[in-house]
């Protein structure tokens, strides 16, 4: 999957305010962090994120849950923010993501470097593995046990994608606000016309 | 035991100088026969190495120039009384926010009067007073004093696989 | 598969040359540009600190430019445990052009290259081998290695963590001249069976090979401590306070488990390499060779024996950057100049060129490392699960050519298919042998058969994983040791790999093999930096390919015969 078969949407990230604890049980919430959806738009293989949040959306939604979203400032280390997100969430449920693409599912009850589900070879990550991701995190939101999204593997990811990663790493972390707490995001994902 | 330190040209013990070799159970190396293992006479406490074949590799390593190596084979030769759980137990207290300073002192404190262990215990001791300037000792708050055990996944491609 | 964009997004025409470039495998590697002040680069950075010391009744108080209040635990530890307190002014004091000049003069003994280096800082030998280009660093590294004999080392591993492919991948690979075998899982929990089926193997392929398996750092001090593997090696460090604390380690925590080891007899070095703090998010602005300097003296400090590095895990960043190879190079030196035993990289996944994965691991195999690859895949890289090598098991008629072409020993030999057979055959019969004995999970005959002709583990028989946990966990819980295996393979009738598992059991009594750069020969005579030390000083001395040894390196699979030029030499 490349991003030229996808068509082309904006992402529109507008703060609502600062994050609040969910009171509905069937909700899950979207994390980002810093540098997602502004100074980077796209994943390290070049999905957009306007997709990413799409499918991942659109996944949570088929399952008849709620999603949220919101952004992690203070912090580029993804089971921090997945941990954050655990905690706001009315059912303690969350889906963390880097701007790179490394996406992770968290519950507010497990240890901060524990985890649901782990996604870490991002250059692997498509549209249908976050529309899975969305699938499977708001099945654990109503209490299932989804089977784990299967993960893929690329021994050729390394020397085509480690340093860009490392890279992009750097970059996300030159937008962490220290000390700012999360924040509430609205979302809106237009299609571009023609 | 020879009383002169051993030099390079005595080694390898294991060929050179087998009468000098002995488990910890005081049966000499070439005892460690397959009749012996095989009629049950040697248990897993045979197969191990003792204290004083420590101190002898250390004087192999000191005559070759290797001062830290004949350390590490002597804080080694100490720590062969030490049972294998606890071993593992001192590793763990010596992590990173993983033990107070207190917590530090008295392992030292055990290492030398249990254990007779005072290299031990003094690497124990130097351990605390770094991790002290450095900010790496637990809160005294026995709640706090869990440490995280792995290591937070931060980049992607990113899963750590050291061959 | 990695997605893939495509290139000339612009829509502008290309040149049909241009196209058969842009198909080039080469061009599916990643590669970045520099970016000094957070340490991605790999050694050539204004970022990093000058040399300095400064020797205060005994003490050293400053360390490149750092007085010692204000030192991190990396250098309160390097300078209280590596720095050779008597001579660090001195060697500092030096200038740089003079001690790399006596890295790369053949006329300088690797012991007056010695006096000199246990007294250096880390900015000093940053600045030592900054001077050298790579084939200064490959003259050097032919002195400062620590044993004289060159060595390589596998990886054994299953995708499907099947223990019987892991045990005739290890017997082929020991036979082809491996000096040690390195395991480890997908299930973590398969750990115990698979660390068997390694031992097993390794002792049938080729008697003193020895074994470890890769797993998280207790549980495998516990495996070694039961005997059931050999040494161990993934005892990972960094070269800064953040990132090895992120790692839940300090200096002293590793020592200290370094001297673990080594109580319970059991050989073992530390892992590390360029780029793994900036990959971590931590680099401090170092460059990527400096920070692993400091490593490698952190190792030397706490008295392990080796060091596995040459980035490792991490290669794909060093590999991206301008003159990245130079300084994985040029770290492997910097392990031996330290005197440490060097198990140096060319383990990982590196490029998808043929051409780069060649020139990625000349300046090892060249000069000789004490272990050339540190895990050269004896199993197909689909099988690799430590994510595969730079090397794998269709590059070992390559491998054999390039050696008998250089006339250099990377540590292997093309061994004939009958042997080969033979070994696997016998390896997986043992371990059948040994499993029954020990009660548990049977191998099937068909198994077997299917081990012994098998490529990769598509090519075996699905095995009844849910009863193979239950038999690793009852391993673990009956308190299976390395004598259980001596003794259920010597009552199975296989008394040779019994004995040659006994004499692998028997060293940790010795500790022979605790000493720098220790290896096991065939005839379990230890090999190591003492008795074997490197006494290169220029042409016609040190180790030389020659005699038995050469002959055995010319042959190849297809090699036309002078005699009778119709058929090939058998």
């Amino acid at each position: 999957m490349t991003s030229l078969e996808i068509p082309q949407r904006t992402l529109t990230l507008t703060e609502t305010g600062p994050a609040r604890r969910g009171t509905r049980p069937d909700e899950v919430v979207i994390a980002v962090s810093p540098a997602f959806g502004g100074t980077f738009t796209q994943t390290i293989v070049g999905v957009p994120h306007a997709e990413v949040l799409r499918q991942l959306m659109a996944g949570i939604e088929e399952q008849g849950v709620g999603v949220r979203i919101v952004r992690v400032w203070a912090t580029a280390d993804l089971a921090a923010i997945s941990h954050a997100a655990a905690r706001l969430s009315g059912s303690g449920i969350s889906v963390g993501l880097l701007s790179r693409g490394t996406t992770m599912i968290h519950q507010k009850d497990l240890a901060r470097l524990s985890n649901l589900e782990l996604f870490p070879q991002s250059p692997l990550l498509d549209a249908d593995v976050f529309r899975a991701i969305g699938s499977n995190a708001a099945q654990y939101a109503k209490g299932e046990s989804p089977q784990p999204v299967p993960t893929r593997n690329d021994q050729m990811a390394r020397p085509r994608w480690q340093a860009k990663a490392a890279l992009l790493h750097l970059k996300e972390f030159e937008c962490i606000r220290d000390g700012a707490g999360p924040v509430e995001l609205e979302a809106t994902i237009e299609r571009v016309a023609g | 035991m020879t009383a002169a330190p051993l030099t390079a040209a005595d080694y390898p013990l294991s060929i050179n100088h087998p009468e000098l070799l002995r488990t910890p159970t005081g049966k000499p190396v070439t005892a460690l026969t397959m009749d012996a293992v095989v009629s049950g006479e040697l248990t897993a406490e045979d197969l191990r190495i003792a204290p004083e074949t420590l101190e002898l590799q250390a004087q192999l390593a000191e005559s070759a120039g290797r001062p830290q190596l004949a350390a590490n084979f002597r804080r080694a030769a100490e720590m062969t009384a030490i049972p294998d759980a606890e071993v593992l137990t001192m590793y763990n207290a010596l992590r990173p926010r993983a033990s107070t300073e207190a917590q530090l002192l008295a392992m030292a404190d055990r290492l030398e009067t249990t254990y007779a262990a005072p290299v031990n215990a003094a690497l124990v001791r130097e351990a605390a007073e770094v991790y002290g300037r450095r900010r790496l000792l637990a809160d005294d708050d026995a709640d706090q004093s869990a440490p995280d055990s792995a290591v937070t996944p931060a980049v992607a491609v990113d899963e750590e696989t050291r061959a | 598969m990695t997605a893939v964009q495509p290139r000339n997004a612009t829509g502008s025409r290309q040149s049909l040359r241009t196209e058969v470039l842009e198909e080039r495998p080469v061009n599916l590697d990643g590669f970045v540009e520099e970016w000094p002040e957070k340490g991605l680069v790999a050694m050539e950075s204004d970022f990093d600190p000058q040399p300095s010391v400064r020797v205060e009744d005994g003490r050293v108080v400053e360390m490149d430019g750092r007085e010692r209040a204000d030192f991190d635990f990396m250098d309160s530890f390097i300078a209280d445990h590596a720095l050779d307190v008597a001579t660090t002014e001195a060697s500092v004091a030096l200038p740089s052009g003079q001690i790399a000049r006596m890295l790369s003069d053949p006329g300088v003994s690797r012991s007056d290259v010695l006096a000199v280096t246990r007294g250096l800082t880390p900015a000093k030998v940053l600045d030592v081998v900054k001077l050298m280009n790579v084939v200064e660093i490959m003259q050097a590294m032919q002195k400062m290695r620590a044993r004289r004999t060159p060595a390589n080392q596998a990886h054994s591993t299953s995708a499907r963590d099947n223990p019987l492919q892991v045990a005739v991948d290890a017997a082929e690979g020991a036979l082809r001249g491996f000096a040690e075998l390195e395991t480890t899982l997908g299930v973590v929990r398969y750990a115990p069976l698979v660390a068997i089926a390694l031992q097993v193997g390794g002792q049938v392929g080729r008697g003193g090979v020895l074994t470890q398996c890769a797993l998280e750092e207790a549980t495998e001090l516990d495996l070694g401590m039961r005997g059931i593997t050999a040494y161990a090696e993934t005892i990972s460090i960094y070269g800064t306070e953040s990132v090895f604390v992120d790692g839940d380690d300090t200096p002293w925590s590793k020592t200290f488990l370094a001297s673990a080891y080594a109580s319970r007899g059991i050989k073992m070095r530390f892992t590390s390499g360029t780029g793994s703090e900036v990959q971590m998010g931590n680099a401090e602005g170092r460059s990527m060779l400096y920070l692993e300097i400091r490593c490698i003296l952190m190792a030397k400090g706490a008295g392990v024996q080796g060091l596995q590095n040459g980035s490792i895990s991490c290669i794909g960043v060093p590999g991206a950057v301008p003159g990245g190879i130079r300084a994985v190079a040029a770290e492997n030196l910097v392990a031996s100049m330290m005197d440490l035993e060097c198990a140096s990289g060319n383990d990982q996944s590196f490029s998808h060129s043929a051409m780069r994965r060649t020139a990625r691991m000349l300046p090892q195999l060249l000069p000789g490392t004490d272990f050339v690859c540190s895990g050269y895949s004896a199993v197909p890289n689909q099988d690799n699960m430590f994510a595969g090598s730079n090397f794998d098991t269709d590059d070992y008629d390559d491998w054999n050519t390039i050696q008998r072409d250089l006339q250099v020993d990377g540590g292997l030999r093309h061994v004939r298919e009958p042997e080969i057979l033979a070994v696997r055959t016998k390896a997986a019969r043992a371990l059948q042998a040994l499993f029954a004995q020990l009660d548990l999970p049977a191998i099937t005959d068909a198994e077997v058969e299917a081990a012994t002709y098998a490529n990769s583990s598509n090519d075996y028989p699905f095995r009844d994983v849910l009863a193979d946990l239950t038999g690793a966990q009852a391993v673990m819980d009956r308190g299976i040791t390395g004598l259980d295996l001596v003794r259920g393979l010597e009552a199975a009738g296989f008394h040779d790999v019994a004995e040659n598992l006994l004499s692998v059991l028997r060293q940790r009594v010795s500790g022979d093999l605790l000493q720098t750069s220790a290896i096991l020969t065939a005839d379990f005579v230890p090999l190591s930096a003492i008795n074997d030390a490197n006494d290169y000083a220029g042409p016609g001395t040190g180790y030389r390919l020659e005699g038995e040894r050469w002959e055995q390196l010319k042959q190849l699979r297809h090699v036309t015969s002078a005699t009778n030029p119709e058929t090939e030499v058998r």
